[in-house]
């Protein structure tokens, strides 16, 4: 990008660490969740402010901010949007932001084809002008460079792509992608590698200047239509490039074959650990999470077992969570209750008593239900037990892996509840 | 804030009387209420589909039982049949043509009901509780498909003792969902899996969770075309997330929101926070309801992100609830879901299911963004 911006980050608040696209939605932030007062809700514009209010008008102190994360709840500090925040915090934020650039980007980069390396390799390359033929888009395009034929041609390009910065004369950068790289958010890089060149070339089109459709399509379109990483035709299609994804991913199915499964697999699973680190940065006021390590990262479920039940941490200052201790489900711990466990039948126990169920043959077609005059239909479970198994070779073998037979009912059934049957169906299965 | 006051006994405050309408908050909604409630914690509710004319409701219990009712157009509910497990039964579910029920319990075992000649017998077998069953109807194939505490998932064919298919999970079976050709399973350890159906079912993504706590109940929707392509997915922290499978932006399409907490302003007493105990999707309209511990139930419309309508408190969790097959009708449960532990259960509490007329209170907002 070449612009040299003083606070390059996004503004964020102070108070509760959450970032914001604008200074504006920033300020409205705080003074709806900081800077509020909580008895008559009047939005004040600062910490102090805010203490001051509750003091004059409500005879009132408070001793921190509202929602503020720990150690971020100074009432005298006044801040404002982004102004008035301590320089060490902003140092800090500055490096930490940077931190997680730098990973993602890493992550992004290595996906790529390795267009880094290479195309400083190719950069002396462009030092020749138009020596090369287009042709020689074949090479570049293990090498992402552009061949200096069409770079004469291909200058332009980056110029009415709207990168004045790059465009003079510098022939690294001319390549399009990977010398825009690093200026370039990171999020355009899968995506040059990403887009099919093919429907990619037409958005491309209006933004070249119309001399170059000639030069870059005839000689690029075939060369360009094999390449993976994005070239001077790229550029300007930058603006294009998320039409051509969103295009293009509404028609892929829900589920697409196995080949291509893995392929968005990989692409979307690698985006959707980050949003939810943005949707939640403020998290930190809720109870924390439970064997997962510190609310910055999206824990991966089995990695942090360590005991068999680990606990929840369900009080915090802010919040208390309904749910005991432990972290196994509610259903889990309720039938640990040796009175719900008084039927099951425990291994060892297990005797071969009838399924008292229809014949196997009976049910087998589940559309005709089962005609009421089989011979041998047993008599429904409620009523008899110990019928021998007669005729019933189908259920007899183990059911799946465990080797006692889990018979359904061992004993007889619960009184109460078989007085609610109603008449309406008999029990008895006869019609 | 105490939901029962003290347990000294009876309940408190007429619930002895069937269908009194007194100021207890038992049914503060003044829903229809179902005869013949079980007598333990309902676990789960179905809706006969929508290849049964008449509405019949089928609903799962820790007494063990799986009832059977018949829903009447003026209300009324008629009991029908009832089965037993040999332990809490804590899922069920339709067959595709209404003629069959499966349920799932604490015993290991899933049975599948007829319900025409009410016989039951079983078709499944795991190693542990199963806690979630469903019935996938597939062009080439149809079968039941399992998920157990045993860490499997496994599919049957009703017709034989041993599975189609068996898969391993990296967890506990917590809860699953069904809409062909897509499934999904929300483990223990905030796992989350989704499978894909078409020819065979096979593990399709593993997701990283975007709650940050116990997974609780998932419920997959579905866009305009009816095809599924997303789910919502309740913890136990009062929060539903909503995540599509497929986005052109994840990070502006997929988001979640909080519900079932008290104390929504007030910053000097702790927030209460509650488990979202199940998910439905209004079948018409695309907005979803929740329910949770505190005894709420809550309607949502996702694509205008907002909230619909939020219920009165009940004096017990809400533990389960479902749409009927033209979203009439929503059922919600109100029993004891186990979140204060052992010591609040009260055993001569009644159960109660209830029935709401859905068909406005769910309809979507204008988007306003």
């Amino acid at each position: 990008m070449g612009r040299k911006k003083k606070k390059q980050m996004k503004p964020w608040c102070w108070y509760c660490n959450r970032d914001f696209d604008d200074e504006k939605i920033l300020i409205q932030h705080q003074k709806a969740k900081h800077f509020k007062c909580h008895i008559c809700h009047k939005k004040l514009y600062t910490g102090p402010g805010l203490a001051i209010h509750c003091m004059q008008v409500h005879k009132e102190t408070i001793d921190g901010v509202p929602n503020a994360i720990p150690g971020r709840t100074d009432i005298e500090l006044e801040i404002y949007g982004m102004e008035g925040i301590p320089e060490k915090d902003m140092q800090e934020r500055r490096r930490v932001l940077e931190q997680k650039t730098q990973e993602s980007q890493k992550k992004k980069q290595n996906q790529e084809d390795s267009d880094e390396e290479e195309e400083d390799e190719a950069g002396p390359s462009f030092q020749q002008p138009a020596a090369q033929t287009p042709a020689t888009y074949m090479p570049p395009m293990a090498q992402p460079g552009i061949p200096p034929g069409p770079r004469a041609q291909g200058m332009p390009p980056a110029n009415y792509s709207g990168m004045p910065p790059m465009m003079p004369g510098v022939p690294p950068m001319m390549p399009g992608m990977p010398p825009v790289m690093p200026g370039m958010p990171p999020g355009m890089m899968p995506m040059g590698g990403m887009m099919p060149p093919g429907p990619g070339m037409p958005p491309m089109m209006p933004g070249m200047p119309p001399g170059m459709p000639p030069h870059v399509a005839r000689p690029g379109m075939p060369p360009i239509a094999q390449a993976a990483p994005v070239t001077a035709p790229g550029m300007p299609a930058r603006p294009a490039v998320p039409a051509a994804i969103t295009q293009s991913t509404p028609t892929k199915p829900l589920f697409p074959s196995a080949v291509q499964a893995q392929q968005t697999a990989s692409g979307p699973s690698s985006t959707t650990s980050d949003p939810p680190k943005a949707t939640f940065p403020a998290y930190t006021q809720a109870t924390a999470s439970p064997a997962a390590p510190s609310s910055s990262t999206v824990a991966k479920p089995p990695a942090t077992v360590t005991s068999k039940p680990a606990t929840l941490t369900t009080t915090s200052a802010t919040s208390k969570l309904m749910h005991p201790d432990e972290d196994i489900s509610l259903e889990e711990r309720r039938a640990q209750l040796p009175r719900y466990q008084r039927l099951i039948p425990r291994p060892g126990q297990a005797s071969i008593a009838a399924p008292p169920s229809g014949a196997a043959s009976g049910m087998i077609t589940p559309q005709q239900g089962m005609p009421p005059q089989q011979p041998g239909i047993r008599p429904p479970i409620h009523s008899q037990y110990g019928a021998p198994p007669q005729g019933m070779p189908g259920y007899m073998p183990p059911y799946g892996q465990s080797a006692p037979m889990v018979p359904p009912y061992q004993g007889a059934p619960p009184g109460p509840p078989m007085g609610m049957r109603p008449p309406v169906m008999s029990p008895g299965g006869r019609y | 804030m105490s939901l029962f006051g003290t347990s000294s006994g009876f309940g408190t405050g007429g619930t002895g009387v069937f269908g009194s309408t007194t100021t207890d908050s038992h049914n503060p909604m003044k829903d229809v209420e179902v005869t013949s409630p079980p007598d333990d914690s309902i676990s789960c509710l179905a809706f006969s589909p929508p290849t049964m004319p008449a509405n019949f409701l089928i609903g799962g219990s820790w007494a063990n039982d799986v009832r059977c009712w018949e829903v009447q157009d003026n209300g009324q509910t008629v009991p029908k049949a009832q089965q037993m497990h040999t332990g809490p039964v804590l899922d069920v579910c339709w067959s595709d043509d209404s003629s069959k029920v499966f349920t799932a319990s604490c015993d290991k075992t899933a049975k599948m009901w007829d319900l025409n000649s009410n016989q039951a017998m079983q078709i499944a077998q795991h190693d542990g509780p199963i806690k979630a069953i469903h019935w996938i109807k597939a062009p080439n194939y149809s079968c039941v498909m399992t998920g157990s505490w045993d860490k499997t998932l496994k599919f049957w064919d009703t017709r034989s003792p041993n599975p189609m298919m068996s898969l391993q999970m990296p967890e506990r079976c917590y809860c699953a969902d069904v809409v062909y050709p897509m499934a999904v399973v929300a483990t223990a350890e905030r796992g989350l899996i989704v499978y894909q159906l078409e020819n065979q079912p096979s593990e399709f993504r593993r997701i990283d969770s975007p709650l940050k706590h116990q997974h609780r109940c998932v419920a997959i929707f579905k866009d305009k075309q009816n095809k599924p392509t997303g789910f919502a997915l309740g913890s136990i922290e009062g929060r539903v997330a909503i995540h599509y499978i497929n986005p052109p932006n994840p990070a502006k399409d997929n988001f979640t929101f909080k519900c079932h907490r008290s104390n929504g302003t007030n910053n000097s007493t702790p927030q209460d926070i509650y488990a979202v105990n199940a998910i439905a999707f209004h079948p018409v309209h695309g907005t979803l309801a929740t329910v949770g511990s505190d005894g709420r139930f809550s309607f949502w419309d996702k694509d205008a992100r907002t909230k619909l309508k939020t219920s009165e408190q009940l004096d017990q969790p809400i533990t389960a609830c479902c749409f009927n097959h033209n979203g009439n009708i929503f059922a919600y449960a109100s029993s004891y879901d186990w979140s204060k532990g052992h010591e609040y259960y009260n055993p001569q509490k009644k159960n109660y299911i209830f029935l709401r007329n859905a068909a406005e209170e769910l309809k979507p907002r204008n988007k306003k963004w």
